[in-house]
C-alpha cells in the first residue's frame, strides 16, 4: 500500500489486537441419499478476546454443524479454524463446549461432574475439588455439590454442564443452544447468570442460538445466518450498556434490535419453512 | 422422569403386614405342610420324600462338619473364578461389539445362536483341557456366563447417550479414559444385569459339571448322596444350594439398588 511503515495513530489499540478465534471460509457438504447438501457455505467471522458473539439462524442453517466444526467434533470441511493465529484440528484445549442436550454425567455428583476435566488432566483430588468448588460457586450452585444430576432441575443441570466446561478454563466457550430445552423465565434468569460469569472471567464466548431475545440479551455482536446453505447474512452490533441484566428485555432499544434481527431472520425462516414443506410433500408423493 | 423414580413405594405398613409378604409366607407354609403330609403318609415312598425332621437333622449334621465347608468353599471359589474370567471376557467382547458396527454385524449373531446352547456339551473337552478338578468347573462357569454378559454389554454400549461420548471427545479423553470414565459408568445398569444373568448360568454350569464328574464341591456331594440313596442329606444340600444362589443374587441386587438413585 504505502512505503511508510508508520502505523496510523488514529487506530485504537484494541482494533490492532488480533482476533482470538478466526473462522475462515468454512464450507461443509453432506452426502445424502438425495444428493449432496451444502450445510455451511463460505462462513467467515472472528471473535475478539472477551467478546460475546451470538450466531443466530433458522433451523437448518447449519448452526450446529458450525458448532461441531469449531469444537473439532466434525471433520471433512473446507476452510480453517484458528485460535490465537494457529490453525486447530480436532478437539482443542482452548475451546470448551457446552451442549444443547442434557450432558451431565448422571453417575457423578455435581462437584465430580465439574471436576471431570481436571481429573482427566491428572490433577490431584484435593486440588481439583477445590478448583471445581470455585466454578460451582460461580454458577450459583453452592450447597448442591454432593447432589446427583437426577436431583436437580433442568436449568441447574445445564449450569453444571457450564461449570464443567468453565473448569477446563477454555480460551473460548462454545455453547450450542444451552438453554433451548428450558422455559422462557428460567432462560432469562440463566442469561443473567451467563452475563455475570462472562463479565467476571472476561470469558470469550460463542453462542449458537435460534432465540432472538437470548442473542440480543447476551451478545456484543450477533451474526445472522441464512437458511440452507448457511451463509453469513449480516452482523448486528448490539450496543446495549454493560453490565446488563434481563430487565433490559423491556427497553425500547432492546425491542429495536429484536425487530431488526427478526426482519432479517423472518425471510430466512420462511424460506426454510417452504423448503421443508415442499420436501415433505415430495416425499409423500414418492411413497 | 427422574422424579417418577423417586416416588418409590412409600410403604407405610410394616413389611410383615403388607399383602405381598403375607401371601409369600402363606405359600411357604403351605408347601412345607404339604411336604410333611406326603412324607408322613408315604404316598410317594417314604424314603424319597423324607420328613422335615430328618432333613433338618441331616442339615444340622452337615453344617457341623468341617468337611462340608471344604466342598462349599470349592464350589463358591469355582463360581467366583468362572464369573470373573467369563465376565471379564464378556465385558471386553461386549465393548468391542457394541463399539464397532462391522464387528457386531459379523459376530453378534454367532453369540446369539451359541448363547442358548447347553454348555454342558463342552464339558468333555474342558475335562481333557483342565482335568477333573476345579479347573474344568471354572471353565464351565466361565463359558456359561460369557454369553449373557457379552450380549448385555454390547446392547448397553449402543444405548449410551451419544452426547456423553461427545463430551468425552470434546475434553480429549484417550481411548482408555473413554472406557473407564464414560463407557463403563454409563453402562452400570446393563453390566449389572448381565452379571446377574451370568451368575445364574455360571451357577448352573458349575454345579452341573460337578455332578457329572468331579472330586469336590456341593454338586459332587449332592450326586454322592444320591448314589448312596441318602435322601435327607441330598435335600439338605439342595437347601444349602438355594441359600447360596439367593445370597449371591442379593449381593448383586444390593449393588443395583445402591446405584438406582444415581439415575
Amino acid at each position: 500500500m504505502s512505503i511508510a511503515p508508520a502505523r496510523d495513530p488514529v487506530v485504537p489499540a484494541e482494533a490492532a489486537q488480533p482476533p482470538l478465534l478466526v473462522v475462515d471460509d468454512i464450507v461443509m457438504r453432506f452426502e445424502t441419499p438425495e444428493g449432496s447438501v451444502t450445510a455451511v457455505e463460505h462462513v467467515s467471522f472472528d471473535v475478539k478476546q472477551g467478546e460475546f458473539l451470538a450466531v443466530i439462524g433458522p433451523s437448518g442453517c447449519g448452526k450446529s454443524t458450525l458448532f461441531n466444526i469449531i469444537g473439532g467434533l466434525l471433520d471433512g470441511y473446507q476452510g480453517r479454524v484458528a485460535v490465537g493465529g494457529k490453525r486447530i484440528i480436532g478437539p482443542h484445549r482452548s475451546i470448551g463446549m457446552v451442549f444443547q442436550e442434557e450432558s451431565t454425567f448422571p453417575w457423578r455428583t455435581v462437584i465430580d461432574n465439574v471436576a471431570f476435566p481436571l481429573e482427566v488432566a491428572g490433577m490431584t483430588k484435593a486440588e481439583r475439588i477445590e478448583r471445581a468448588r470455585h466454578f460451582v460457586r460461580l454458577v450459583g450452585l453452592d450447597g448442591f455439590e454432593r447432589r446427583y444430576p437426577a436431583e436437580l432441575s433442568g436449568g441447574m443441570r445445564q449450569r453444571v454442564s457450564m461449570a464443567r466446561t468453565l473448569a477446563s478454563e477454555p480460551k473460548i466457550m462454545l455453547m450450542d443452544e444451552p438453554f433451548g430445552a428450558l422455559d422462557e423465565q428460567t432462560r432469562l434468569l440463566l442469561g443473567d447468570k451467563v452475563i455475570q460469569i462472562q463479565q467476571e472471567l472476561n470469558q470469550t464466548t460463542l453462542l449458537i442460538t435460534h432465540n432472538i431475545t437470548e442473542a440480543v440479551q447476551l451478545a456484543d455482536r450477533v451474526l445472522v445466518m441464512t437458511y440452507r446453505p448457511g451463509r453469513v447474512k449480516r452482523f448486528v452490533a448490539i450496543d446495549l450498556p454493560r453490565p446488563r441484566n434481563s430487565e433490559i428485555v423491556g427497553s425500547d432499544t432492546f425491542g429495536h434490535y429484536v425487530a431488526q434481527i427478526w426482519s432479517d431472520l423472518r425471510e430466512e425462516a420462511s424460506r426454510g419453512m417452504i423448503a421443508d414443506e415442499s420436501r415433505s410433500r415430495g416425499r409423500g408423493r414418492a411413497e | 422422569m427422574a422424579d417418577v423414580g423417586r416416588l418409590k413405594n412409600p410403604s407405610l405398613i410394616g413389611p410383615l403386614l403388607n399383602p405381598v409378604m403375607r401371601l409369600r409366607i402363606v405359600i411357604i407354609v403351605a408347601v412345607v405342610a404339604l411336604w410333611e403330609i406326603v412324607a408322613v403318609s408315604g404316598w410317594l415312598f417314604r424314603d424319597v420324600v423324607p420328613s422335615w425332621q430328618r432333613i433338618i437333622a441331616s442339615l444340622a449334621a452337615t453344617l457341623s462338619q468341617g468337611d462340608f465347608y471344604f466342598h462349599l468353599w470349592a464350589t463358591v471359589y469355582e463360581i467366583a473364578v468362572g464369573l470373573a474370567v467369563g465376565g471379564t471376557c464378556g465385558l471386553a467382547v461386549g465393548i468391542l461389539l457394541g463399539g464397532n458396527r462391522l464387528l457386531s454385524q459379523s459376530f453378534e449373531s454367532f453369540l446369539y445362536y451359541l448363547g442358548p446352547t447347553p454348555k454342558i456339551i463342552f464339558f468333555p473337552v474342558m475335562i481333557m483341557w483342565f482335568g477333573i478338578g476345579p479347573g474344568s468347573k471354572m471353565a464351565m462357569g466361565a463359558i456359561s456366563c460369557f454369553f449373557p454378559i457379552a450380549l448385555s454389554v454390547a446392547a448397553g454400549m449402543r444405548e449410551i447417550d451419544r452426547v456423553l461420548i461427545r463430551v468425552g471427545r470434546s475434553f480429549r479423553l484417550s481411548t482408555g479414559q473413554m472406557v473407564t470414565k464414560i463407557y463403563l459408568p454409563a453402562m452400570r445398569a446393563p453390566i449389572l444385569n448381565g452379571v446377574r444373568l451370568g451368575l445364574g448360568v455360571a451357577l448352573i454350569g458349575t454345579l452341573l459339571a460337578e455332578t457329572k464328574l468331579s472330586n469336590r464341591g456341593v454338586g459332587f456331594l449332592i450326586i454322592q448322596s444320591y448314589n448312596t440313596f441318602d435322601m435327607p442329606l441330598m435335600y439338605s444340600l439342595l437347601i444349602v444350594l438355594f441359600a447360596l444362589a439367593i445370597g449371591l443374587n442379593s449381593i448383586i441386587g444390593w449393588f443395583a439398588e445402591s446405584d438406582r438413585m444415581r439415575r
